[in-house]
């Protein structure tokens, strides 16, 4: 079938949008934005400077008191006016991503719709922000209040995964309490966010409310380190999330940094296999395994190892890998070269450390796209717990068949990693299904549920080393984090 | 007539383009039987009919805007969308019952196509096998307007 039309083949320059303008960078640093289906080039992102990214926060800092000023309920109006514009300019969203990121069109689309919610809950901030206090609650004739204020100028450092829907964990809770922002979208995906911060301007934010700089490094140490930032928001890998919790807390920031995954779906005997296998297959292959809630080990419990096996084998090879843009393909490629040739590695130290590829995807060819970075479904049997690739974080459409004997051995193996992201287990006992809630120490639970993506009212959680903070991104969480309980104890004579 | 492009039905979003794919085509021949002198006594129903399926497409891209999310995007094995093709070329010179008998058969292929795509739905999107549902049923209804002119 025909392809759906891009947006646009070639992006330019992308520009940073400070202060409500738009404006080059000076730093004469520029890297190519590569579409990771076709491999061509589809824009370039400039690495701003350190001095272009404070006048950001200058800026940012400077529309602060006027925007805290304004009343909840017209912050909540601008949300609105966004949320329309992001209606109209739907597919638009889900195109740019498909171009920029590999992902599916349907993928893409599922990501534009939870980036539209997160600014539908943004815009319930008059009720989500109110305080609360007691009258005679300091005695009598003294009464106490807690109102929940805003801070100032906070900012994101955004992952490549999911282009549209991250920033927006952060950005409309802040700025809906009060705060100002800077996003600094992934260098690797800048062109969606370059796009939603139009529709931002259109919406009508007033000047320095809403900033994006675009860069690397530079940029990042910078927001960590200014005196104005008042906190920092991040999702990426786990050695850049502890960097930059203990980096920005240093500088006395508040952190919320989500780091890496290794999730674990468990299987048991009782499981019903017709809704378990496809279900399965999203969390593994969608978005080609690069989601931080993509399943990666699969535990087979029992004796359901071997016909579970069977009926994975016969899925994953159905699976239609291409460019996105054809909507009846399952699968993209990864980001980059640099990410296949990670992926590919892992698969070979599985196969050094004795376990067998059943499936392998590490030769995956799409026709007429040759210069795409493919990785195909893989299933790697006969995994142990001691191998690297039952450990480490992979991020990439590869599967890592273990055969365990009991929940209570998959629980063990589960609370040995020093993830905490996600975990799933399907079964048909309630029982079971309680006792795996209650035990596993994940952030994320899914009975049944392969892929357990918070809705935009709850919050995205994560334990251990795949989160450091306390405060999350999404809903009431994100609303705590941006904003602080001020305590007013009042008497008049 | 009018060109469609109907994707293997391999993902939850090829499944409602090839729905939007069928309406599309369905309200072009209804366009093109209103449009033509010869079967007048028909034209009223044509056209109503053609106004339908023209509703129908956008309520399946509301479907797909707003039902689509992360948590249902599981592979679809069980639909060979070459069983639903309709033809949308209306053959030159049709009186009124072989023009009927076109249209009905485009609106009984349909009616397949969302009647298995709606237990197929079932699985991933309650909502969406509901309106998967109504739409099949609605083709059938559609198949008894035009079988009584």
């Amino acid at each position: 079938m025909a392809l759906l039309t891009e947006v646009k083949k070639d992006w330019g320059t992308l520009k940073n949008y400070v202060n409500g303008e738009w404006i080059d960078s000076d730093s004469g640093k520029v890297i190519d934005i590569e579409n990771p289906s076709t491999g061509a080039t589809v824009g370039k992102v400039p690495m701003s400077t350190r001095e272009e990214t404070k006048a950001a926060i200058d800026a940012a800092h400077e529309a602060w008191w006027a925007w805290r000023e304004t009343p909840p309920i017209t912050r909540a109006r601008l949300m609105f006016k966004l949320k329309e514009l992001m209606e109209q300019h739907f597919e638009d969203v889900a195109r740019i991503m498909v171009q920029e990121q590999g992902k599916t069109i349907d993928e893409a689309r599922g990501e534009t719709r939870r980036t539209i919610e997160n600014v539908e809950v943004a815009a319930g901030v008059p009720s989500l922000m109110m305080g609360y206090n007691l009258e005679d609650g300091a005695a009598q004739g003294i009464d106490e209040d807690a109102v929940i204020s805003p801070l100032g100028v906070f900012a994101a450092i955004c992952p490549f995964n999911f282009p549209a829907m991250i920033p927006y964990w952060f950005w409309p809770y802040a700025v809906a309490s009060g705060n100002t922002y800077i996003l600094k979208p992934s260098s690797q995906v800048p062109i969606t966010q370059n796009y939603l911060t139009k529709l931002v301007e259109e919406a009508g934010f007033p000047p320095g409310v809403l900033n994006l700089v675009n860069g690397s490094h530079e940029v990042s140490d910078t927001l960590m380190e200014h005196p104005k930032v008042k906190g920092i928001s991040f999702v990426g890998s786990t050695p850049v999330a502890k960097y930059i919790y203990k980096h920005s807390a240093e500088n006395g920031k508040r952190v919320q940094a989500q780091g890496g995954a290794k999730n674990s779906l468990v299987v048991m005997p009782d499981a019903v296999l017709d809704r378990t296998v496809p279900n399965m297959l999203a969390s593994y292959y969608g978005c080609a395994g690069q989601r931080c809630l993509a399943g990666s080990n699969l535990i087979a419990v029992g004796d359901i190892a071997d016909p579970l096996l069977k009926r994975w084998m016969e899925a994953s090879k159905k699976m239609k890998m291409g460019y996105g843009m054809d909507e009846s393909v399952n699968m993209g490629p990864v980001i980059s070269a640099k990410a296949k040739k990670k992926v590919l590695e892992l698969i070979d130290s599985a196969e050094k450390e004795g376990a067998k590829i059943i499936l392998d995807g590490r030769n995956a060819k799409v026709p007429g796209y040759e210069n795409g970075h493919f990785v195909g479904p893989t299933v790697i049997d006969q995994v142990t717990p001691d191998m690297r690739v039952a450990k480490e974080e992979i991020f990439g459409p590869v599967v890592q068949y273990m055969r365990m004997n009991s929940m209570d051995e998959a629980l063990d193996f589960i609370d040995s990693s020093p993830f905490g992201n996600a975990a799933s287990i399907y079964t048909s006992s309630g029982k079971s299904a309680r006792e795996f809630r209650y035990r596993c120490q994940c952030g994320n639970i899914g009975i049944n549920v392969g892929i357990v993506a918070a809705m935009a009212y709850f919050p995205f959680a994560g334990y251990k080393d795949s989160f450091f903070g306390d405060l999350h991104g999404q809903g009431q969480d994100a609303i705590k984090f941006f904003t602080d309980r001020k305590v007013v104890i009042t008497r008049w004579f | 007539m009018v060109e469609c492009d109907f994707p293997e039905c391999t993902t939850f979003g090829a499944v409602i383009r090839f729905g939007i794919e069928l309406e599309k085509g369905t309200a072009a021949i209804y366009e093109e039987l209103g449009n033509d002198p010869r079967l007048a006594k028909g034209q009223e129903t044509f056209k109503m009919l053609g106004a339908a399926h023209k509703k129908r497409g956008t309520l399946l891209e509301d479907t797909r805007r707003e039902k689509l999310n992360e948590m249902i995007l599981e592979p679809i094995q069980e639909m060979r969308g070459q069983k639903y093709i309709i033809d949308t070329k209306v053959p030159p010179g049709m009186d009124l019952k072989a023009a009927a008998k076109f249209a009905s058969m485009a609106e009984g292929r349909s009616s397949g196509f969302y009647l298995d795509a709606s237990s197929v739905a079932k699985m991933l999107l309650a909502e969406a096998a509901r309106i998967m549902e109504r739409l099949g049923k609605e083709n059938l209804s559609n198949k008894a307007k035009l079988e009584a002119l």
